[in-house]
């Protein structure tokens, strides 16, 4: 297990050679292995599959290698509905349960069908599916601008308060874990989970 | 130094005034692109398809342009190129100075900001006036625009009336009809004096030369008509080959830019007034603008060439939600000023920029030509931390960061070791309440989740891992172009009525025999006893004027000298005709639009200067769409016609806080007179 971070902070600040660097790492070590990569956050998977052949755009042999590896990683809704058609069993708790669909993964890959098959098949009624809003986290730009990632975060939080969720669940734990943190801070005890934390019927919230 | 960008934002999220017209602003704009792009049934075909054209042009943008150039050069419009802003705005100074012109009118046009062409004309004495009600409102308060389509959405419409009671004299109302009333009177002064009208470009059209200009409000078509001089003005790379792609870039920009159909005015802008047309400018001159744009086309942002100016992306932005247009103190704002800007200007100036975003990709989502703006605002990113080093000032904490994630066991330390400094910060129920700066930053107005003592890296050999079978993991992620759903075979008749109507026009059907009447009630009707008109050698008109005129209408026949001499007094005389009217050379169904050709006998001050216009069309005439217009014999019009007119509706404007005001500077009422020719 000598996988760490696959570099997206950096990249993400503008400090591509640094991100280029830990992409090497991440790519030599996932190298190692033949299977399916597959990641449970939408902006972390965008990373590796279309993150790397960004930095890699100018250099041949690490944008091959990193096209290889891109082929075969998928994000964790993705994988389990696209390639194990897998049918979750309801989830056992009785709570109203949102679906917040993140950018990096509705829009930047594209995957939006598959989270929401699972959260319906498995969130008790009355769930609910919120529309495709930035939630303000956005990595870095989270310290880098906390004025506006502050009032972006006010805006989803006045969406989950009305009407009153109890769970909000998503596959994005950074972003869940700005929205949960912005919930405490508030005193909410509105909670959030990883869409595996429901389909395993494990706990509500993000410890 | 400016006042730093985060200091900005957080003067225009403290703002309530500003925060409440940005809140008014948003929604509504993005539901009607919605609304309107809906209605094209399969969008998302025809944005890849004008993405492909768009593409195409701009990688061959050169021979694309030389072959624009020549065209219009055959057109007799006068062509220049500007290298940069100073060219650009010589040139200008220049033509006003052959002229010996000192009233200047302006329509809307983002590249004049650009190259900051009113500063640059009042330097030497002339009188430069904004026409487009948005631009009118800021150039009176001596602001710059916050919006590329809505140039002064940051204001309420308090304080446009305020504006126009100090600046205008004009008694204080906050009536959004009053005060666009007081503009069109102010304004229509400036149109009928103006020495030269000034506009920018919407589209090139390669192969035909023909310029497109699209306005809502009317000026676009006063400043390019009346005024002896039309100067315009375009940045290089708003070109698109054909005709044809022209009818699609049409179906996109209004619907991306308003949620319109179409535009109130089209304008297809061909040459100069000929001997036989009886208005129109008497010189076009055209000045095609680099400055800066090759830089964008050499590097790796060239894919932001492809904008059309729709303003969606500003719309979609959560960040500009927030903050608006000024904070960015760029001509160009949102998320393509984030590009741009830094391409077009500097990176060094307005780098920084790039950081207003989340790459949430809703811009990119927007865009009628889906540019990919979380790359391009990636790469700006990237080459800010190149060119201007470690201004961030988190140079040392990526270098660090780097070093950790490149040993799982530096990596696997430091998780420990946070999860150790965990233990001695303030938490509630797990999460830290408050983490040392610059880390404040997160916990202001966010808890932080505590770091475990194990990290999940270490945690997950616990975990009673069952191999799972997978089938082979294939690249199928193309999707699949939907085929565009077929138009519903509604009776074009019908459609083109209801589409008139939802604008707020008229139609009505008569016979050949009945039009003369129809047309004498209706003048009666508005207490008018004379009227401005066509008088096309055609026998229908022919008939009918013979009639009207025998009724004791006093009937005009517009015209303007096409050589040199002032043009105030005719145009003062014509301006004071209450009902215009015209014939149509076509209507379009999926629109409500009708087409309006210059040349003998057809004055284009018919339609565009009285209150009322009534139009003759023959029913016959009605085209599905523009496309088959152009199919069937359009392209030939044209190509032969100095200025073609589209007009959708009555003149209209949504400046002041989104309110809709008909009758801004074109007529306020339109009224469409279908007449079945076989009966």
């Amino acid at each position: 297990m000598d996988q760490t971070c696959c570099g997206q902070p950096a990249m993400n600040a503008g400090y591509w050679d640094e991100a280029r660097r830990m992409a090497k790492h991440t790519i030599e070590v996932f190298e190692q292995c033949p299977d399916p990569i597959v990641i449970p956050s939408g902006s972390c998977a965008g990373m590796i599959r279309q993150g790397y052949l960004e930095l890699f755009r100018n250099d041949p042999e690490w944008l091959a290698r990193a096209d290889a590896i891109a082929k075969r990683t998928f994000e964790f809704s993705e994988f389990l509905v696209d390639e194990l058609a897998y049918h979750p069993n309801p989830n056992q708790h009785q709570c109203k349960f949102v679906y917040h669909p993140s950018c990096h993964l509705t829009r930047g890959l594209g995957v939006d069908r598959q989270p929401k098959e699972l959260f319906l098949a498995s969130a008790s009624v009355p769930a609910q599916i919120l529309e495709t809003e930035c939630c303000g986290f956005g990595g870095v730009f989270a310290i880098d601008q906390p004025e506006l990632s502050s009032e972006m975060l006010k805006r989803t939080i006045k969406r989950l308060v009305d009407p009153s969720a109890d769970v909000v669940v998503g596959c994005d734990v950074s972003c869940l874990m700005h929205i949960e943190g912005g919930l405490r801070k508030c005193g909410s005890e509105i909670r959030c989970a990883h869409l595996a934390q429901l389909l395993a019927g494990q706990k509500m919230g993000l410890r | 130094m400016k006042t730093s960008f985060r200091k900005r934002i957080k003067n225009a999220i403290a703002d309530p005034v500003l925060q409440q017209a940005l809140d008014n602003n948003a929604d509504r704009r993005r539901s009607a692109q919605f609304t309107a792009l809906e209605s094209l049934g399969d969008s998302q075909y025809l944005k890849d398809n004008a993405r492909r054209i768009r593409k195409e042009v701009i990688g061959d943008l050169y021979n694309h342009l030389k072959t624009f150039k020549d065209q219009a050069k055959r057109n007799g419009l006068v062509v220049y190129e500007a290298a940069d802003a100073e060219e650009a705005c010589s040139i200008v100074t220049q033509i006003a100075r052959n002229h010996k012109a000192s009233l200047v009118a302006k329509s809307k046009s983002m590249v004049s900001e650009e190259i900051q062409l009113n500063q640059a004309l009042e330097k030497t004495g002339l009188r430069v006036v904004e026409t487009d009600l948005g631009e009118y409102i800021i150039q009176l308060r001596g602001e710059h625009p916050t919006h590329i389509i809505t140039p002064a959405i940051h204001l309420l419409k308090e304080q446009v009336a305020q504006t126009f009671h100090e600046e205008l004299g004009a008694p204080y109302s906050s009536d959004v009809s009053d005060m666009t009333l007081i503009a069109r009177q102010k304004l229509r002064e400036v149109f009928l004096e103006a020495d030269i009208g000034i506009s920018g470009v919407n589209f090139g059209v390669v192969e035909t030369g023909t310029l497109c200009l699209v306005t809502n409000e009317g000026n676009g078509r006063m400043v390019t008509t009346l005024p002896p001089v039309h100067v315009a003005l375009m940045g290089i790379e708003r070109l698109v080959p054909t005709l044809e792609d022209l009818a699609l870039m049409l179906k996109l920009l209004p619907r991306s830019a308003t949620g319109q159909k179409l535009t109130a005015y089209t304008s297809l802008i061909q040459g100069a007034q000929q001997a036989t047309d009886p208005d129109g400018a008497m010189e076009r001159h055209l000045i095609l603008i680099d400055n800066g744009r090759s830089n964008l086309h050499s590097s790796s942002l060239q894919e932001s060439l492809l904008c059309i100016r729709c303003g969606a992306c500003l719309n979609a932005c959560p960040v500009f939600r927030e903050v608006g247009g000024h904070a960015y103190q760029s001509v160009y704002p949102g998320p393509i000023g984030s590009v741009i800007s830094a391409g077009l200007i500097s990176i060094e100036e307005y780098g920084y920029l790039a950081k207003a975003s989340t790459l949430c990709a809703a811009c990119r989502d927007a865009c009628p030509v889906s540019i990919d703006f979380p790359t391009l605002l990636l790469r700006v990113r990237d080459e800010t931390v190149r060119t201007t080093g470690t201004v961030w000032g988190m140079s040392v904490a990526m270098r660090i960061f780097s070093w950790l994630v490149r040993s799982p066991a530096r990596f696997s330390f430091a998780q420990r070791m946070a999860a150790f400094g965990s233990k001695f910060l303030p938490k509630e129920d797990g999460w830290i309440d408050k983490l040392p700066t610059p880390l404040s930053a997160w916990t202001d107005s966010r808890r932080f989740p505590a770091f475990k003592s194990r990290p999940f890296r270490d945690r997950i050999s616990d975990l009673d891992l069952q191999p799972i079978s997978t089938t082979s993991a294939v690249d199928s992620k193309i999707k699949v172009p939907q085929s565009i759903q077929p138009t519903a075979m509604k009776n074009y008749v019908d459609q083109f009525q209801d589409e008139l109507e939802s604008l707020g026009g008229s139609f009505r059907i008569c016979s050949k025999h009945e039009i003369a009447g129809v047309v004498f009630d209706t003048i009666q009707e508005l207490g008018q006893d004379r009227i401005l008109s066509w008088n096309p050698t055609e026998p229908l008109f022919d008939e009918l004027l013979a009639s009207l005129s025998s009724q004791g209408l006093e009937v005009v026949y517009p015209s303007l000298p096409s050589s040199e001499g002032h043009r105030g007094a005719p145009l003062a005389e014509f301006g004071s005709f209450n009902v215009g009217l015209t014939g149509a050379n076509a209507g379009l169904a999926d629109t409500g639009t009708i087409i309006l050709e210059s040349g003998e006998g057809r004055s284009q001050l018919a339609s565009l200067l009285p209150l009322h216009h009534l139009a003759i069309l023959p029913i016959e005439r009605i085209y599905p769409d523009l496309e088959s217009w152009l199919a069937d014999g359009g392209e030939m019009i044209v190509a032969n016609t100095s200025q073609l007119n589209f007009i959708t509706g009555p003149s209209r404007t949504a400046d002041i806080e989104m309110t809709l005001t008909i009758g801004v500077h074109g007529p306020g009422s339109v009224l469409v007179i279908g007449v079945e020719q076989s009966h």
